[in-house]
């Protein structure tokens, strides 16, 4: 596929502030109709990547095209294809949320007899019509994202950037905007997503991009990533006198592994697809089950083998707590070492 | 400029719906025009100093310099009040005009400012945008000012044109030192640093004619009064109220504040410029 029919095609691209190299070589391929996760922790490089990408931002060096369009040399042609719902939903909270919609309709040059019917529209979408005449001032936060998102809609954009969508929401808030990223999704929306929050790649994202220190250290298929990060391993609980038994079976298809007292592991070589082959053989030698868990490695364990660190509070079994209108945590609060010097694991893909 | 539509039917370049930026630039600049407008309505914490404090100076020099009528180079004047509707409006259109331009300024810092360079919109509109809003509130403080000045026995020499010409006046103010202030706005990006600027502005106030005609000054104080544009922008306004409509009168109401205006609307489009650049 040519550079010009890729939604989203960067190579080599670099932004430089100073001595400071925020993003250094982002090589990126968004594909039609994927949802595409950037992940990495605050001050990595995405929301500066994104902003290159939206043009925003000039990159230093490098390429980007989006919807086949030069983001520098075509800038007006990639704004007119994009929707953008930036960090912080940057929403002027003295206008309500139909001004908001008039006023951005009129940016992208939609003509005034389809405004008010894609208002409507959008603002049902998004379950903000009865709060629609409300100063924005007055919407919680979960609120000013949906309309934020809403905002982003309103010329029905073929490409969707999301830098960081439902930070600071809580639970549910969060639930109802990623349902709202795959009905956009499955209507053919492409949709780049930034987010710390691996769980939320985990849900949305077809493929992902880890960055760190402005490099991309890992980019795939979440469950690829995490069938590199290791084996999954089966935990099975089984009657005491049976054990030995279970443990002969379960040794022929891979390395055993210490589990809680009680439970025997195996690391599946072949994969989860094994788990039947186990469950036939530990019943042909006579093992009864009690318990059985098949164990997948984590985004979170991908993001630590490729950075070193882990997102604290960000792994991919539960959804991350509630931050309310909390304000940030610091970047340096979000790090957790877990024992690999930083960016000692460090490694580049190659280009898409 | 072509579109090129997936099979989505969705738009990778131009959509069907929106047509070149350059037709809609107009319609752009009205909608932020009227943003601004709706935002100064809508805080009336902002308003109502600006409408009130400059009445509060031309009650105080009233009843302070009414006698100061008969110094000798005086204007003449039905009184001291006459000379306070000018510089009423100019003070109420500084108060405005800074808060015009740290509504830029709050918006380049809260990130609405890129959310609307996101957005293809004419970016010479969203200055034009914001300047509208000093404007039109400049033209309503010219017009509030005037009917509290005829209520309390002030005469407009110039009559009801004369009065037209002040609210236009006001409006044209509004635009050439909201100016000044939107490229302040644009090159710091601060709310504060803009609002740090009306201490300096009262300071130009106090050092120009708008309280005290320039004919009655001596020295250096003469001297700064008569370079300060702000002397100039008041004395095109005050001689409506109290001389009758002349061609000259009309003219300098209407050209100084056009005049400064072609000064600070080239700087506030090079900083915008700057800032997009920058970007």
């Amino acid at each position: 596929m040519r550079a010009d029919q890729i939604p989203i095609y960067a190579e080599g691209l670099v932004r430089r502030f100073g001595a400071v190299v925020a993003v250094d070589g982002v090589d990126l391929q968004v594909n039609q109709g994927e949802v595409f996760g950037f992940l990495g922790p605050n001050g990595a490089g995405k929301s500066t990547t994104v902003r290159m990408l939206t043009t925003l931002l000039r990159p230093t060096a490098g390429i980007a095209r989006v919807a086949g369009f030069d983001v520098v040399k075509q800038a007006d042609d990639v704004r007119r294809s994009i929707g953008v719902a930036l960090q912080d939903a940057a929403i002027d909270p003295l206008m309500t949320g139909n001004e908001l919609l008039a006023l951005q309709a009129v940016l992208y040059g939609i003509p005034k007899t389809h405004v008010k019917q894609r208002s409507d529209d959008l603002l049902e979408r998004v379950g903000l019509t009865a709060a629609a005449g409300r100063r924005v001032g007055t919407y919680s936060g979960g609120m000013r994202r949906r309309l934020d998102l809403a905002l982003s809609l309103i010329h029905q954009p073929s490409v969707l950037f999301l830098d960081e969508p439902t930070t600071g929401l809580d639970p549910m808030s969060r639930l109802a905007l990623w349902e709202e990223v795959r009905r956009l999704n499955a209507e053919g929306t492409t949709v780049l997503l930034t987010t710390q929050y691996l769980e939320e790649a985990d849900q949305l994202a077809d493929r992902i991009a880890i960055i760190d220190h402005g490099v991309i250290v890992r980019e795939g298929v979440p469950r690829e990533l995490k069938a590199q990060v290791g084996a999954p391993t089966l935990v099975i609980a089984v009657p005491p006198d049976q054990v030995e038994r279970a443990r002969a079976v379960m040794q022929t298809f891979g390395e055993l592994r210490t589990t809680a007292e009680g439970t025997l592991g195996v690391g599946l070589t072949a994969g989860a697809e094994a788990v039947s082959s186990v469950v036939r053989g530990l019943d042909e030698a006579g093992v009864r089950l009690h318990h059985l868990e098949l164990n997948e490695p984590s985004l979170d364990d991908v993001f630590a083998e490729a950075t070193g660190y882990r997102l604290e509070g960000a792994g991919s079994s539960n959804l991350p707590a509630a931050q309310g209108d909390q304000p940030q945590a610091d970047p340096d609060d979000l790090l957790a070492p877990t024992g690999a010097k930083r960016g000692g694991r460090r490694g580049r893909q190659g280009r898409p | 400029m072509t579109a090129t539509v997936s099979s989505s039917g969705r738009a990778m370049g131009t959509s069907d719906a929106i047509s070149p930026v350059g037709h809609h630039a107009i319609a752009q600049t009205i909608a932020m025009s009227k943003r601004s407008v709706i935002a100064i309505i809508r805080q009336p914490a902002l308003i109502v100093p600006s409408l009130v404090f400059p009445l509060f100076f031309a009650a105080l020099g009233s009843s302070s310099f009414s006698r100061a009528t008969g110094l000798p180079g005086f204007p003449q004047v039905d009184s001291f009040l006459a000379l306070s509707l000018a510089a009423s409006v100019i003070q109420g259109v500084l108060f405005g005009s800074t808060n015009g331009g740290a509504a830029l300024a709050v918006d380049i810092e809260n990130g609405f400012f890129d959310r609307l360079l996101a957005s293809p919109t004419s970016r010479v509109s969203i200055l034009f945008g914001s300047l509208a809003g000093s404007a039109v509130f400049g033209a309503v403080q010219a017009l509030f000012f005037t009917v509290v000045m005829i209520a309390v026995g002030v005469n407009v020499h110039a009559g009801v044109a004369g009065v037209v010409l002040i609210v236009v006046a006001g409006a044209l103010i509004g635009l050439s030192i909201g100016g000044f202030l939107a490229a302040m706005a644009l090159r710091t990006g601060s709310a504060e640093a803009v609002q740090g600027v009306f201490p300096l502005l009262f300071i130009t106030l106090f050092f120009s004619s708008a309280f005290f005609p320039r004919e009655t000054m001596q020295g250096v104080y003469r001297t700064i009064a008569d370079i300060n544009p702000v002397s100039h922008l008041y004395e095109g306004m005050r001689d409506l109220v109290i001389d009758d409509l002349t061609l000259s009168a009309a003219a300098k109401a209407l050209l100084i504040p056009i005049a400064v205006g072609c000064v600070s609307i080239p700087v506030a489009l090079g900083q915008l410029r700057r800032r997009v650049r920058a970007a």
